[in-house]
């Protein structure tokens, strides 16, 4: 049990997570969180839905494209993450892999 | 009233610390009447959380925006069912829940012990003493429900996504299951400090376990059907960390639940079966932990409460403690038999349990990865889903056919000749069972076939089993095979309902290999009037519609379903966007199909003026979890239900009144 378990892990990782102001110079894929920043444009169905992802505590932020499913809390100011790559300054969000991290149970909405 | 309930949580704190320094000088010196004092105090500590408990909920149901709890998360307009369960609605309420549920256990406990085990009693007084102390003390001086307030003149709501009958039975059931794992870890604890290795405190706790474990497993099957109803994604668990934090203490109990039984039959994996309890128990803390310390990112994330150090630290207390008392009391823990044979009933459940452990073990590897890696190399490396399926795989399978081996095989050592006469109609039945399925097709995913064809040899072994006992007792009795049934299932309710446990482990395993190994999902923009086809069902856009609910904007995309040619409805998924709150929730819409528990799943991702983005699910069997579930609660009842007869094995066993338990 030990080595399928050494064996899995060895071959397969995981993916690393990211804050915006990390991202400078990765290539990969990497999960990347953040909050919401600015006006969201697009269509998330079409062309693709555009944000500015900023560190949760900090100023850096990238601007994000994201095409596929998005969740009903999502909206300017949330805390999210998404898989992806960084491409030419932007990162290109892979479809389907937008959460949203909820204000849910124990959070007040001060907070948010 | 705030001062009142406050005073509640001071004196309940007070009472439990008593009953951790007066029992353990009473244990210490043998105090008889000291020790019932200590005793008294855990009952009185239960009857101090209830007026904490009976404060809070009324000043919940009266709106007394004074305290800060009931503005933060509830208003006016809540219904009043939603505003009870703002109670666990939020963080400082759930703990006073917990609290309220851990002394309430802890007397029942007290009391059934009373009679029948006392000296088991005396050392595990002051153990659950101590576990009271910590809970009262954080609801007293780090997170209390009773902060007040000038009072505003409506509250803030409670999460819309919270809103839901759900809300009312998932946390209580999976509290219940988390506490009830107290008990079992007191008394065990209990009869180390005490010396007393035998297997009593075993017998005592073992009903304790099952009870927690059947909430605990009911519980989360709770929240995965709401998950799968109203989160409206097409999933019911998602590998996220709050829901493996529940999973974990609950394999941890499952691997105990098996492995007591060789301590009880033949002496042996002593040292194993405290480790389990206190493994589960420190799972089920560390659990609470994760979901309120803000460490890792989940759906679920909870508030980055204050009240983490203190979980790190307690659990940190527990398993330190238990480890030097286990250290300390090894030459006791000695096994009085040895494994004979690796061909045995007790080697099946040994190597239950060391599936059942690993899997747990990689589960809590993949919750505390991105912590560890963090740690290590200064940035958290996730794993997803996709690690977590692998390992339900490589453990879950040979778990699903031990399932179907353990129940057939002799205890000690069997023999290969009688393995083969009685693994005969189980292999055949499988074996035909594969190649049925591989005819119609399952063959499109080799691990779904493989299960399928486990699940085949399990049910086929369960039946003959029930079939055996059945016909053996006519042999003896005569009467209608039912009666023969039934006598057989009451006259050993642990066995035939473990086995009916078994059968629901089985359901729940094919429906979930059905919704996910063969389940089939299409994306498509209709505009009014267009089709789609997806497996065998064509899917007609007909337009949207607005209405203004009670308390959101409805909007519904109509979808007409045709199968074979016949109309079978039309369906609604869509949106609601909730006026107070602000928020949208998705509305999926929901086939289910009686005859073969086939859902169809409709999620209407973006409703616009001349068309739909529509995400389709067709997710075969996925029914059969839910049926599951109800047929594990009714194993778990059977192998609960009080048993005269198997009382009196265990008072001849154990000894005169000592051990006539009822717990």
């Amino acid at each position: 049990m030990l080595a399928v378990f050494l064996v899995y892990t060895s071959i397969a990782g995981g993916t690393p997570q990211l804050r915006p102001s990390e991202l400078k110079g990765r290539t990969g894929e990497v999960a990347l969180v953040g909050k919401v920043v600015g006006q969201v444009s697009g269509d998330a169905r079409r062309d693709g839905m555009r944000f500015r992802l900023r560190d949760v505590k900090g100023t850096a932020a990238v601007p994000v494209v994201y095409r596929g499913s998005v969740p009903d809390l999502f909206r300017s100011g949330r805390d999210i993450s998404l898989r992806g790559e960084l491409k030419n300054g932007t990162f290109v969000g892979e479809p389907g892999t937008l959460v949203t991290k909820c204000p849910s149970k124990y959070t007040d909405k001060k907070q948010t | 009233m705030p001062e009142l309930g406050r005073a509640a949580l001071i004196v309940c704190l007070g009472l439990a610390v008593y009953a951790v320094g007066a029992g353990s000088y009473a244990a210490w010196r043998r105090r008889g009447r000291l020790a019932e004092s200590a005793e008294n105090a855990i009952l009185a500590s239960f009857a101090a959380a209830l007026v904490a408990s009976v404060v809070l909920l009324s000043a919940l149901l009266q709106h007394d925006f004074g305290f800060v709890y009931v503005y933060e998360h509830s208003s006016l307009e809540l219904p009043q069912a939603y505003t009870i369960s703002a109670f666990w609605g939020g963080q400082e309420g759930s703990l006073l829940l917990w609290l309220l549920i851990l002394t309430g256990f802890s007397t029942a406990a007290v009391l059934l012990a009373r009679r029948s085990s006392r000296s088991l009693l005396a050392w595990t007084v002051p153990v659950l003493g101590a576990v009271i102390v910590f809970f009262s003390l954080l609801l007293v001086a780090v997170s209390s429900p009773f902060a007040t307030q000038p009072a505003p003149a409506d509250g803030l709501g409670l999460n819309p996504s919270l809103q839901n009958p759900y809300m009312l039975a998932h946390p209580p059931m999976l509290y219940l299951g988390f506490v009830g794992l107290t008990i079992p870890f007191a008394f065990a604890m209990g009869a180390l400090i005490a010396r007393r290795t035998d297997e009593l405190w075993i017998v005592v706790t073992r009903r304790w376990t099952l009870i927690a474990w059947t909430f605990l497993g009911f519980g989360q099957l709770l929240g995965a059907h709401w998950a799968y109803v109203e989160v409206g994604w097409g999933g019911y668990f998602a590998w996220d960390p709050v829901e493996n934090a529940a999973l974990m203490p609950w394999l941890a109990a499952t691997a105990f639940l098996h492995s007591v039984m060789i301590q009880e039959k033949r002496g042996m994996l002593k040292i194993w079966n405290v480790l389990l309890v206190v493994g589960a128990f420190a799972l089920a803390l560390f659990g609470t932990f994760l979901t309120r310390s803000g460490i890792l990112s989940s759906i679920h994330s909870f508030t980055e409460g204050s009240i983490g150090p203190w979980f790190l630290g307690f659990i940190g207390v527990v398993v330190a403690g238990s480890a030097a008392l286990i250290v300390s009391r090894l030459p006791l823990l000695r096994a009085k038999t040895k494994l004979e044979s690796p061909v045995s009933r007790e080697a099946t459940f040994l190597y239950n349990n060391l599936l059942l452990v690993a899997f747990c073990l990689t589960i809590l590897w993949g919750v505390v990865y991105p912590i560890l890696t963090e740690a290590l190399r200064g940035e958290p490396v996730t794993v997803g889903p996709p690690y977590y399926n692998f390992f339900l795989k490589a453990f879950g399978l040979p778990l699903l056919l031990l399932m179907g081996i353990g129940p057939l095989i002799a205890w000690r050592r069997a023999s290969l000749r009688g393995l083969g006469r009685t693994f005969l109609w189980p292999l055949g039945i499988a074996v035909a069972a594969g190649l049925v399925l591989l005819a119609l097709g399952a063959g499109s995913s080799i691990p779904g076939l493989v299960g399928y064809t486990f699940c085949a040899f399990v049910l086929a072994s369960i039946a003959l089993e029930f079939a055996r006992g059945t016909r053996a007792r006519r042999a003896l009795s005569g009467g209608s095979w039912f009666g023969g049934l039934a006598e057989l299932v009451s006259r050993n309710r642990r066995r035939y309902g473990g086995y009916v446990v078994h059968a629901s482990i089985v359901l729940l395993a094919v429906g979930v290999i059905g919704s996910s190994a063969y389940d089939t999902t299409r994306e498509q923009r209709l505009g009014p009037g267009q089709s789609m086809a997806v497996g065998d069902y064509t899917l007609t856009y007909r337009g949207a519609t607005r209405e203004r609910g009670v308390n959101a904007m409805e909007t519904r995309a109509l979808v007409d379903v045709e199968r074979g040619g016949e109309r079978l409805g039309t369906m609604r998924p869509g949106k609601n966007n909730y006026f107070a709150e602000q928020q949208v929730s998705n509305e999926a819409a929901i086939r289910s199909d009686r005859l073969n528990g086939e859902d169809l799943f409709l999620i209407a991702e973006q409703i616009e003026r001349d068309g739909v983005f529509l995400k389709v699910l067709v997710k075969p069997l996925v029914n059969l979890i839910w049926i599951a579930g109800f047929v594990f609660l009714g194993g778990a009842l059977i192998a609960l239900w009080p048993d005269a007869r198997e009382q009196r094995r265990l008072a001849l066993r154990y000894g005169g009144r000592e051990a006539l338990s009822r717990a």
